[in-house]
Order: C-alpha cells, then structure tokens, then sequence
C-alpha cells in the first residue's frame, strides 16, 4: 500500500504536506516516532525545490510503509539536475562566528535517514529522490544513485 | 504554527512547530530581544533547519553585544537535531526530562 500526493511550489503549502505524511502514517500504521524526522526530511527537499528549481509543475511525494518503517518518493517534474546525495559536506565543528546556515538542511538530511538516492531522467527532465527510514539506527552516509529512472 | 510568548526577564516559550512557513516571524520575534536571552522549547515539537537558522542568526547577534542564546528543556528528538548539526557545540543547551 503506498499514498501519493502533489503539492504547489510554494513554501505556505508545508502545513498540507505535514498533514498528509500525519494521515498517512496513521492510515499505514507506520510508527509514529519516525513522523518528525521523515517531516523534516520532506521539508528540506521540499523547501530546496521551492527556492533553487525553476520548474513550476506540482511536487508529488508517495509514502509506503515497509517492514519498521517507511519509504518516501518526492518525484519533481521539470527539473534541473541536482543530486542531494552529493551535496557538498558542511563542516559542523565550526565555531558560531564562522557558521552559515546554508547546506544544513542536505547535511541534516543524511544524518537522519538510513539511505537515500537520487535519481535523474535527462528526456523527461525528471529528479526522483527516494529515501528510507526504519526504527533501526541510521547509518550515516549510506546515499547513492538511484538507477531506476522512472518518473 | 509557532507561537512564542514572553521575552526580557522571563524565558520565551516557544510552542509547535519552527519550520520554513515560521522562521520569518520568529526571527522578527527574537530580534526585538537583547542579552542572554532563554528559550523555553519545552513545547517545541518540530524544528527544521530553517528554525535552525534562526537561532544561529540571533545567537551571533547578541554575541557581538556581549550576549547569548540558551535554550532549556530541549526534547530528545531536537537534542539529536541539534548534535547532528553540531549546534551542541554552539549553544548553551539544557536537555528536558
């Protein structure tokens, strides 16, 4: 069973995106401790696509539970190319002086996920990033390219 | 939705959710305060890197008057938050019970 919405390019349109991942949570029975992270994940791809991304078609994310967790699917239509999983690496040891919040959403993102890919469809001009998370540990790190193509 | 309460000689209390959609007006909020300032974030149940920003941002300006930014009640779910993006090193952080 999965669940799949579209969503307007626009940050204002966070409260329906957390309130469809809350349904849906429910509705799967997927836990609900990993709610907040997947949120914040979702916000932070969300919110890149909303500021950097030219395109103007909706934003689709699917959501489907999976043994202890779930996996989510942000699929984004009239994309430019922009792989999250290498994103440059924010260096978090810095002192508050030297510190820039820039970056730290796709840092955040690889620290609270157990894996995320990314995917690219050149005729299609398609970006798809699909990312797991379980009640199990993360392992930091575990990012790659997703081969499937499929928009 | 965020709202947050108080300010000067008693904690702000921030309560819901600081995400993209909340960042502007709670920068606007914090902006108006000055040395050490405490945020409550006993009811604070979401926080992105945008709230993040937030932070960092008022922390570094009551830095340069001599100030601070500590927060106090701080949920386990935001202390990983914090650890991650290294703002444990930064900030002055009391963990809740």
């Amino acid at each position: 069973m999965s669940e799949r919405a579209s969503f307007a390019r626009r940050i204002d349109v966070l409260a329906e995106l957390f309130a469809f991942t809350t349904a849906a949570f429910a509705r799967q029975g997927i836990p609900l401790a990993l709610l907040a992270d997947v949120d914040l994940v979702l916000e932070e791809l969300f919110t890149n696509i909303v500021k950097y991304s030219r395109g103007k078609a909706p934003v689709a994310i699917e959501i489907a539970a999976i043994p202890e967790g779930v996996e989510v699917t942000l699929t984004e239509p009239e994309a430019d190319r922009f792989d999250v999983t290498e994103a440059p690496r924010v260096d978090v040891t810095l002192p508050a002086v030297q510190r820039r919040p820039g970056g730290l959403g796709l840092h955040l993102i690889q620290r609270l996920v157990d894996s995320v890919q990314y995917g690219y469809s050149e005729g299609e001009r398609c970006s798809r990033i699909v990312f797991r998370k379980t009640s199990e540990a993360p392992s930091p790190g575990a990012a790659g390219r997703n081969e499937d193509k499929r928009c | 939705m965020l709202t947050m309460e108080g300010g000067g000689e008693t904690p702000v209390v921030l309560s819901g959710r600081l995400d993209a959609t909340q960042a502007a007006a709670a920068q606007s909020y914090l902006d108006r305060l000055h040395g050490v300032v405490t945020l409550d974030c006993s009811n604070l149940q979401y926080l992105s890197s945008a709230g993040l920003g937030v932070f960092l941002k008022t922390h570094k300006r009551l830095l340069g008057a001599g100030g601070r930014l500590r927060l106090t009640a701080v949920s386990r779910h935001l202390q990983d938050i914090f650890s991650y993006s290294g703002f444990d090193q930064i900030l002055e952080i009391e963990p809740g019970r």
